[in-house]
């Protein structure tokens, strides 16, 4: 495999690792619009803002544990010798 | 002349066969898979186009198939990421050919279980109001936001144990080189990236335990916070949680033993493995008779009026077939098979599980339509018969459900290659460790 | 602020089926075929309730006008998951009907199956069609409605009185229901003024609401036969 093909899979994990991220903020977004909502029509907000203090961390967290692991392989470890590709 | 992929004189060969070796039946499958869920998609289509009109359901019962699929779907999610997640959790060894097949149900079967409620809509069009104008009060918004963590969360749960095996295929070469150094994320198996990818796991695992048993606890929660005499219990949260992964763990045991078959895995996937699960499957069974007992043994002696109609209806009305055939197909059949030895064959427990799944949906049948088909006020009974779209859409499901396993096989090994690795390495040496650790004596090793 | 109620005399009676028709006349509901009412999908917003009681030769039958109760703790409004049906502040429980995403769990979630559904895109017969009320929105598939108390006769009854500067007068805004009973069983007015109809009938001995121990707090007060 060339350079110019791992470039190009380097920028497709690139994308698609930022497209998680702009998933995840989006649903947080979504979360805090629908409390905005909920208060403005003294609609039970309390329900609201008690379930996205579960939601939004849990989606946070699962987009920090993909980023972890993302930029921990990435991490070029010179110390180790590398094992054989078997993984 | 492109070259042909080297796998045969791999220690798990067999592993690797399925996505090198395609047959006959493997196209003879898709093919159908596909014929089936084209049916279903037209048929759907003829729903947005008519109106829910076009299937059985009407006033009083408003309420059908798709619900009942829905709460079905969902409820097989769970033994998925809970069983690989639990096994892993208690370091049972004999997880290891298992986790794969059932994380890739879950995600798969939460897919096709979350689009059901949108399948049910009058107007699909505004599903989009859910953003613009939704209710986080609602119990369907509470649904909307668990499944879609737990989708999210079973998907990543899925994908990072599988990126060891992926960079095995990528470093195998042949057509897919691409496709599978996108997806490994350079990994190359150094020390540092495995320490990171078990640090991941293992909070995962840790998390994906609670989301699960959030999404069906959720999803109970759409009948118990109504009214409606049947439904208006606090049983429901852990009812539902129990009946799901009760029915999970059956659909894993089935798919388990065809895949076996099919793919020549008798020397991975052992009578041992079958063994546990369907001991897992026996304490499942009792411990759902016990919560449907209390369930029933509550309401009769209560003998509120409207909850005995209910009841009635289950026991001696219409509905007395589905009721007494679900306590067949979920406590009697299963107990009997998998409390005998004899009878506790890999054939048995296939059969135990087959009629668990059964019984499972009948299960949901049996919630949702006798509450919905005896209104209150004596206003008449009501009658359902689904129609043709609505057993299209049921069929179409599973139809997309097999598909979508029969894919994964053909991409991704479905067991776990290095995890099996790694029990041959470490497993074995780890587990002496521990056993010595309980034992009284000095203690030998750290953990 | 006004609190709307309707009080329904079941001693005055007669099962006629007055206010069915022009309840149906008046909102532009669709009129199902045979087949369709025969599989259970007829649309009444104000539903005439018929209960036979006993065993031939002595049946007895119980028939009473069911229209939506409007509840002051609607078990339909807390489910709905786009804000498609409401409660506004003068106790009227509305249906959004451009929201509506047709889910059903309103119709699920109200015990006194007092909504209905869209399962075709609404129809009328040729005659129906040259009397459509203009005032009321027809429908479209796959939403759910409901009885309104008639809330466009409010609206034109708020505009005149706020034209004239004046409070709206008892039994000035009449749903169509309670307009065209011939036995004037179907009395309806504001609860919060103590002088009106609706309110002295309210407090009578013969009243009770519907299925009360749910806590629901029906405003449809039904006044018992008496015996």
């Amino acid at each position: 495999m060339n350079s110019m093909q791992n470039k190009i899979i380097a920028m497709a994990q690139l994308v698609s690792f930022l497209a998680m991220w702009i998933f995840v903020i989006g649903i947080v977004i979504w979360i805090i619009n629908l409390i905005s909502i909920s208060v403005e029509l003294h609609d039970a907000p309390g329900v609201s803002l008690g379930i996205s203090l579960i939601a939004i961390p849990v989606f946070v967290t699962l987009a920090c544990i993909l980023t972890y692991a993302y930029f921990g392989f990435k991490k070029k470890d010179n110390s180790n010798l590398k094992n054989s590709s078997e993984g | 002349m492109p070259k042909k992929v080297q796998y045969e004189n791999e220690l798990d060969a067999p592993l690797f066969r399925p996505i090198y070796e395609t047959g006959k039946g493997f196209y003879i499958t898709v093919g159908i898979l596909l014929l089936i869920i084209l049916w279903a998609l037209i048929m759907y289509i003829t729903q947005v186009w008519l109106g829910l009109g076009v299937t059985g359901m009407n006033q009083t019962i408003t309420w059908g198939f798709y619900i009942v699929n829905f709460v079905f779907f969902i409820g097989i999610s769970h033994a998925g990421t809970l069983i690989s997640a639990i096994l892993r959790l208690s370091r049972a060894e004999w997880r290891r050919p298992i986790t794969r097949m059932a994380e890739v149900i879950t995600a798969i079967v939460l897919a096709i279980g979350g689009l059901h409620p949108i399948l049910d809509l009058g107007r699909p069009d505004r599903v989009l109001n859910i953003f613009t104008s939704g209710r986080l009060q609602s119990p369907l918004l509470w649904d909307v936001t668990s499944i879609t963590a737990y989708f999210t969360a079973s998907t990543v749960y899925l994908y990072l144990p599988m990126i060891p095996d992926i960079a095995k295929l990528r470093d195998k070469g042949g057509k897919l080189t691409w496709f599978y150094s996108f997806l490994s994320w350079g990994w190359q198996g150094t020390e540092h990236q495995k320490k990171v990818l078990n640090r991941a796991i293992s909070i995962l695992m840790i998390m994906v335990i609670p989301i699960a048993i959030s999404v069906h606890t959720v999803i109970s929660y759409i009948f118990s916070m109504t009214l409606q005499p049947g439904w208006h219990s606090t049983i429901f949260g852990p009812y539902f949680v129990v009946g799901a992964i009760f029915s999970g763990i059956a659909a894993l045991i089935i798919l388990m033993i065809v895949s076996r078959k099919v793919f020549h895995l008798e020397d991975y996937l052992k009578k041992i493995h079958f063994q546990y699960l369907g001991t897992l499957l026996l304490i499942m069974s009792l411990l759902w008779f016990y919560f449907t007992f209390s369930e029933f043994l509550t309401g009769i002696f209560g003998s509120e009026p409207h909850e005995m109609e209910i009841i009635h209806y289950k026991f001696t009305g219409t509905y007395a077939l589905f009721f007494w055939g679900m306590l067949l197909c979920n406590f009697i059949i299963p107990v009997i098979i998998l409390s005998f030895k004899k009878f506790k064959t890999i054939t048995g427990i296939l059969i135990a599980s087959i009629v668990v799944v059964i019984g499972m949906w009948l299960e949901r049948l049996n919630i949702v339509v006798p509450s919905l088909a005896n209104p209150r006020m004596e206003l008449p009974i009501g009658i359902y018969i689904p129609s043709t779209v609505e057993w299209a859409l049921f069929l179409g499901g599973i139809a997309v459900f097999i598909l979508g396993f029969v894919l994964f096989s053909k991409f991704f090994p479905i067991i776990s290659i290095w995890e099996i690795e790694e029990g041959r390495k470490e497993g074995i040496k780890e587990v002496e460790e521990r056993v010595h650790s309980y034992l009284p004596g000095k203690e030998t090793v750290s953990e | 602020m006004p609190k709307w109620a309707m009080v329904i005399d079941l001693d005055k009676c007669t099962g006629c089926g007055d206010c069915i028709a022009a309840c149906k006349l008046e909102n532009n509901i669709a009129i199902v075929s045979p087949e369709e009412a025969d599989d259970g999908r007829v649309m009444f917003w104000m539903d005439m309730v018929t209960i036979y009681e006993g065993e031939y030769p002595n049946i007895r039958v119980k028939r009473f006008p069911k229209p939506c109760f409007h509840c002051d703790n609607p078990p339909c409004t807390p489910v709905c998951p786009v804000n498609a049906t409401y409660k506004n502040e003068e106790g009227l429980i509305g249906q959004i009907y451009h929201r509506c995403i047709g889910c059903r769990y309103c119709m699920v979630a109200c015990p006194y199956t007092a909504k209905v559904f869209n399962w075709y895109e609404p129809e009328w017969p040729d005659e129906f069609k040259s009397c459509f009320n203009p005032d009321v929105s027809p429908r479209m598939k796959g939403v759910v409605e409901k009885c309104s108390f008639c809330a466009h006769r409010l609206l034109k009854v708020k505009e005149d009185a706020d034209s004239e500067d004046r409070e709206i007068m008892d039994n000035e805004y009449l749903p169509a229901c309670s307009e065209s009973c011939p036995t004037n069983a179907i009395d309806f007015g504001d609860l919060e003024n103590k002088e009106s109809r609706v309110y002295n009938l309210s407090r009578s001995s013969r009243a009770f609401r519907e299925l009360e121990g749910l806590g629901t707090e029906p405003k449809v007060i039904y006044l018992l036969k008496r015996e």
